[in-house]
């Protein structure tokens, strides 16, 4: 009886260190995302298309992140999962600056860490999957802008925390753009929302009232869409006041048409979630970044610069009144 | 103990005065400041957080706290913004508000009345709860564009004053009569002064709380309803930084809190003072992160001038005392 117990034991050991080591290597060959705040139209797509991936590239696909925009929050999320000894992950960085020690950590445990949606360009990350440059994005909105209000408006930017880096960048090519190719276009200094619609939305009223010779609103957080779109609504300025935004099709639609919004610029997520996790397995697997790259699934190479390590998704695309409905994110 | 309620005390008109300096400043530096446009947008911002905060007050006055009203809100809006959504009359669908507020206002009773949690690590768990629910509810993606009947119903001006006007003096006016007119004043601050004491002279303590909770709950839903009526969308992220903010614009009404003492007229002005400090600061160009640095700023202002004056009428007391012996 004893004996008989003992042997159930001892096999009950060597199963549980059996599943143990297979979810070891289980965790060896996932790739992990953490975005800037779950829950959101657009991280569900980069979501949706990282588990795409994930089925297409034979890799475990792992997506988690804070339930608000905040840095701490983010950072222990990450944390954990190098704990975890997952084989590669993704971060949308929410403050660049705290992110050099968790690479260093990642580093002695043998995770890669890397950047995709949110660059840490100092952090020594190992790559950045960039949806479009940052220069794409600045550049696009204004010139679009331009288009519809002229080159000399004055332009209100509402953004969204400040310390996001993804957001100052554009910020900082919209103003180079204007200050190079457009000298009379009057940018205004941005405002910071955070992530509520409803700040946001006070913010964009404020500013029209500040100056009733505004003609354009930039909502630079996908956030502060609806707030802004709202705003011009409520305001009666439809028409006189354009809003556009880095927003997703869904989120924008309804300002889109009711001519609130002129436009908004951005790229498909779902399609920056799958290179995410390719470039994921990419770096489990060892195998070096070329400088144009055939990806399974996706259907335009995809270019890498080894100089500033950067992986990039294309250009980014401009959603009006025609296409919108051709969009689902 | 102080009971100012909507009487006229030393904080009361301190506020005041702030408001009148500030307004006198961003009018002088803005033109765009003092016009009807400008303060009507300065109110409309305000109405949601007038709501909250007046649930705050009574909340704080018991020693109690809810840092879920924003999440709470956002719950209620949803329901809201989805009746809307589903062709529900524009009336029926704002009542919906109120009403849903009541529920979850009876869930937060329950878990920290009946459950004996301590309110902050209660609310700080439904926080946690609320706000899945939203994530849940949304299914991640947010309601926007809803049909703006609700709008055109909350929006309106029967004799030129907005209904969100009338409908914040008739929840003021109804507190203040539940305060000032029933017992349920007193034994409310009793409660804030010390549980212990207010029990063992016949206050029904658990009532009196778990009649507050639900109180605060249908404000909240009161909230929710302008809320979707102002914005015509509810994200994810709603309601986040509210209950801070409700909390600061209650304590710099001159609600302690911890507990005792309360003032519905101070808190009232205590949300139009944050608010309008919003709105000028941006008005004048002022960056965003300086204006959270003047706004938390002014409230640790006043709460160290009431510790100090405190401190100064006790030295005083010293002093007739010892002139007495």
């Amino acid at each position: 009886m004893l004996k008989m117990a003992r042997s159930i034991l001892a096999g009950g050991a060597v199963l549980a260190l059996a599943t143990a080591s297979a979810s070891a290597q289980d965790a060896h060959n996932s790739v992990a995302f953490v975005p800037q705040i779950v829950g959101i139209p657009y991280f569900n797509a980069m979501q949706e298309g990282g588990n795409k991936a994930g089925a297409a590239l034979g890799v475990k696909f792992i997506y988690s992140g804070p339930t608000d925009t905040n840095p701490v929050d983010q950072l222990q999320i990450v944390q954990n999962l190098i704990n975890q000894g997952v084989g590669a992950v993704a971060v949308s960085v929410l403050d660049a600056s705290s992110l050099a020690p968790v690479v260093q950590a990642a580093k002695a445990k043998g995770v890669k860490l890397f950047t995709s949606d949110s660059d840490a360009p100092k952090s020594g990350r190992a790559v950045y999957v960039a949806q479009a440059t940052d220069e794409g994005l600045g550049y696009t909105i204004v010139d679009e802008l331009v288009k519809r209000v002229g080159d000399d408006a004055k332009i209100g930017i509402v953004s969204g925390e400040a310390t996001a880096s993804n957001l100052n960048a554009w910020i900082g090519f919209m103003q180079q753009r204007a200050k190079e190719k457009y000298p009379k276009l009057k940018l205004l200094a941005p405002q910071f929302a955070g992530g509520t619609a409803e700040r946001a939305a006070q913010i964009a009223s404020d500013m029209m009232t500040a100056n009733p010779d505004l003609k354009a609103v930039i909502a630079v957080a996908s956030t502060t869409c609806p707030g802004v779109g709202q705003a011009i609504e409520t305001a009666g300025k439809v028409g006189k006041v354009i809003g556009t935004g880095y927003c997703s099709p869904n989120t924008a639609r309804s300002y889109i048409k009711s001519g609130s919004f002129g436009f908004s610029v951005l790229w498909d997520p779902s399609a920056l979630g799958y290179l995410t996790v390719w470039a994921g397995k990419q770096l489990i697997d060892g195998k070096p970044f070329a400088a144009s790259n055939t990806v399974p699934g996706m259907d335009h190479p995809v270019s890498y610069d080894d100089k500033t390590g950067v992986l990039l998704l294309g250009e980014p695309a401009v959603f009006t009144k025609d296409n919108v409905d051709k969009f689902n994110f | 103990m102080r009971s100012a309620l909507f009487g006229f005390g030393a904080r009361e008109t301190t506020l005041l005065a702030a408001c009148i300096v500030a307004f006198a400043v961003f009018a002088l530096a803005s033109p765009y400041f003092a016009t009807t446009d400008n303060l009507l947008t300065i109110l409309r911002n305000s109405n949601e957080l007038l709501f909250l905060s007046l649930g705050m007050t009574l909340l704080l006055a018991m020693a109690d706290v809810d840092v879920s009203v924003g999440v709470t809100m956002g719950l209620a809006a949803i329901a809201v913004g989805q009746a809307l959504q589903g062709g529900w009359p524009p009336l029926l669908a704002g009542l919906l508000g109120p009403i849903a507020g009541a529920a979850l206002g009876l869930v937060t009773a329950s878990v920290v009345v009946l459950g004996r949690i301590p309110a902050i690590v209660g609310t700080l768990g439904l926080f946690g709860v609320y706000r899945a629910a939203i994530f849940l509810a949304l299914g991640g993606s947010w309601l926007s564009g809803i049909p703006d009947g609700l709008t055109r119903v909350l929006g309106a001006r029967p004799l030129g004053v907005p209904v969100a006007i009338i409908v914040v003096l008739i929840a003021y006016g109804c507190v203040w009569v539940l305060l000032r007119r029933t017992p349920f004043g007193p034994h409310l601050l009793a409660i804030g002064g010390s549980e212990e004491r207010a029990r063992l002279s016949g206050v029904a303590v658990k009532r009196t709380r778990f009649a507050t909770f639900v109180v605060n709950g249908i404000l909240c839903g009161v909230a929710a309803s302008f809320y979707v009526a102002t914005y015509r969308n509810v994200a994810t992220t709603i309601g986040g930084a509210l209950a801070l903010e409700a909390i600061a614009a209650t304590a710099l009404g001159g609600t302690s809190i911890t507990g005792g003492r309360c003032s519905l007229l101070g808190t009232a002005i205590g949300v139009v003072l944050l608010r309008l400090l919003q709105n000028g600061l941006l008005l004048m160009g002022v960056p965003s992160l300086w204006q959270s640095v003047v706004t938390g700023g002014l409230l640790l202002g006043v709460l160290a001038f009431e510790v100090l004056s405190e401190r100064v009428a006790l030295a005083r007391l010293n002093i007739w005392a010892r002139a007495a012996s």
